[in-house]
């Protein structure tokens, strides 16, 4: 990668949204739109809510599906000019794996197991709280894919160092977290939650410093790249996550915020190496 | 960044607010995506262009929120961060240049990209006829007028009552939910072509969370970059 910023899954589509604002040639990759077996319409009800420095969602994974992605998104997404990620979620083990068998298909650079998202009904979340299934998951995954495996780790674990362990003992070749915190909003006026499932994901600054600590919890305990998100929106904010111990970094709901972010950050990254004569930015990862 | 001209208070809790900035210049229907700063919001608002003319950018405004309230509250010459323009825009669903008889139906804040179109229509030489719907008190009579061949202001009662629906015209629908679903069952009932301009929670404006979607006789669509405008008949809820 010719940079550690990667736009992370479900902000940045399958790549081509933002073309308007930036050539995403100039990113470290691309994570696509989390993936489902079965094309998927997601959530009805309201699906986005801001909160104080940050936002709830609870999109449901909308995608076409990891047919029609092997056969179109994929094929765009390679176009690029930078690393190719494809995110999968599931809602059973054989969605997991009949997904990553498919995907064997496409030409990507790396898959990210996104055991991790809280916003559908069975799945999802559930693989990543328990490090039993979260390693089941990933080595069965691991068995049958020919891209490299990173697992998508959820912040809702009880612990989530334990879950990190499992993972990497199972096979995992990159750790990425955090998916969305789970959290909840009432519209008091009606008396009743926003969201239709009652909980939602909650992302954005408002959950960076939670983001950091469990970074430099997990990237302290395993010996694989552990790629950090949550609430990054400033070139400080990705050197923080890369003292901690990132190897890459991922934009998220920041990018709905400004459009630019990922270009300043990208930017702020290189002029902060220059200034401090690092070779490599890398040479700053886990100095905290 | 853009920076605000003017910020003028209408009536109460409603704003017209012009803002200059050298973005790229919309077409009607489209939007733009508007954060004042400092203020600790996290995600930009959704707000139509009303008119443009050489990079001054007109906008009407509703306080509803956190918002709209910090919008209200800026002066000229303070910035606004600001993105767009966003959507497809009435002429990407009908081209407008085919169009020789429009009539034109805004409710509330849903007047303001109808001052746009109207002016957009009227260059092209389409007799323009405008229904305007207020809840109290009627705002921009005169600039409505000067961009109108016709024009009809319904002031407590429902706008879509004044406007006869047929064959022949196309019809231009934006505001709140009773008033399209009004137009739209009186556009099915005469066999007319409405074209609808609608609303949703967004989070990027840009097609890329999936945060605004509705459902569609083609599938899922977004209201940001497949809409807002859409024939009437796609849109579920509408439609049947
Ligand atoms: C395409 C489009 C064009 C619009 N054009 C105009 C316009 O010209 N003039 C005008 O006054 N209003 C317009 N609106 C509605 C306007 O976006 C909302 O009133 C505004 O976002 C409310 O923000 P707030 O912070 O004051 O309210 P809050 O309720 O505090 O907002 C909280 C969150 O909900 C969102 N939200 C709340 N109400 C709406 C709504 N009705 N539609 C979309 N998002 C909402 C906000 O953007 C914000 O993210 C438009 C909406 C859309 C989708
Ligand atoms: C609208 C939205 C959609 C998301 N969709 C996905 C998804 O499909 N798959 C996934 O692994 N994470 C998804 N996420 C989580 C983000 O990739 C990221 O982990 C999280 O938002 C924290 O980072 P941030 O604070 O920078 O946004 C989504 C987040 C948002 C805001
Ligand atoms: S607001 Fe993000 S896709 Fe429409």
């Amino acid at each position: 990668m010719k940079n550690p910023v990667i736009a992370a899954s479900g902000t940045f589509g399958f790549g081509i949204e933002y073309e308007e604002y930036f050539d995403p040639t100039i990113l470290g990759g691309v994570s696509s739109k989390g993936l489902t077996l079965r094309p998927s319409r997601g959530n009805a009800g309201i699906r986005v809510w801001e909160t104080p420095m940050g936002m709830l969602n609870s999109i449901g994974l909308e995608n076409p599906g990891v047919e029609h992605f092997v056969s179109h998104e994929a094929l765009e997404m390679r176009k690029l000019g930078c690393a190719v990620i494809a995110n999968l979620g599931g809602h059973s083990e054989e969605d997991y794996v009949t997904g990553a068998e498919m995907l064997n298909g496409c030409d990507i650079d790396i898959l990210e197991l996104n055991i991790s998202c809280p916003n559908v009904k069975s799945g999802g979340m559930a693989f990543g709280t328990d490090p039993d299934q979260a390693a089941d998951i990933t080595s069965k995954v691991k068995a049958v894919t020919r891209h490299p495996l990173m697992v998508k780790l959820t912040p809702n674990a009880g612990d989530i160092v334990a879950v990190a362990r499992a993972c990497e003992e199972a096979g995992a070749d990159g750790l990425s977290l955090i998916n969305t915190v789970l959290g909840m909003a009432i519209d008091v006026r009606a008396e009743k939650a926003v969201f239709n499932n009652v909980y939602a994901g909650l992302s954005g600054p408002a959950i960076m410093p939670i983001a950091l600590r469990m970074v430099h919890q997990v990237a302290h305990a395993v010996s694989i790249p552990v790629s950090g998100l949550g609430g990054i929106s400033t070139a400080e904010d990705a050197i923080a996550f890369i003292m901690a111990g990132a190897s890459t970094v991922q934009v998220g709901a920041t990018t709905f915020r400004d459009p630019m972010a990922m270009v300043n950050i990208i930017k702020g990254l290189e002029e902060y190496a220059e200034k401090k004569s690092l070779k490599n930015i890398q040479d700053i990862r886990g100095i905290v | 960044m853009a920076l605000i001209i003017d910020n003028k208070k209408l009536t109460d809790g409603i704003y017209l607010m012009r803002v200059s900035s050298n973005i790229q210049a919309p077409r009607p229907g489209q939007f733009v995506m508007l954060r004042p700063e400092g203020d600790g919001l996290f995600l930009a608002r959704p707000i139509s262009v009303m008119d443009w003319e050489n990079g001054v950018w007109t906008f009407l405004y509703k306080v509803v929120g956190k918002g709209t309230e910090a919008m209200s509250r800026l002066e000229s010459r303070d910035d606004i961060f600001m993105f767009g323009p966003m959507g497809n825009g009435f002429g990407r669903v009908l081209p407008l240049e085919k169009i020789r008889k429009a009539v034109l139906i805004g409710g509330g804040m849903g007047i303001a990209p109808m001052y746009g179109l109207a002016k957009a229509l009227r260059k092209t030489g389409a007799h323009v006829k405008i229904h305007l719907g207020f809840t109290d008190e009627p705002i921009l009579r005169k600039e409505f007028s000067d961009v109108a061949d016709e024009l009809v202001i319904n002031v407590g009662g429902y706008v879509t009552d004044d406007v006869r629906f047929e064959q022949g015209p196309v019809y231009f629908a934006c505001g709140p939910d009773p008033m399209m679903k009004a137009a739209a069952r009186k556009a099915r009932e005469a066999g007319a072509e409405l074209i609808v301009s609608l609303e949703s929670r967004m989070a990027c404006g840009m097609g890329a969370c999936l945060g605004c979607t509705i459902d569609t006789t083609k599938g899922s669509k977004r209201v940001c970059k497949d809409g807002p405008c859409f024939r009437y008949e796609e849109v579920t809820g509408l439609g049947k």
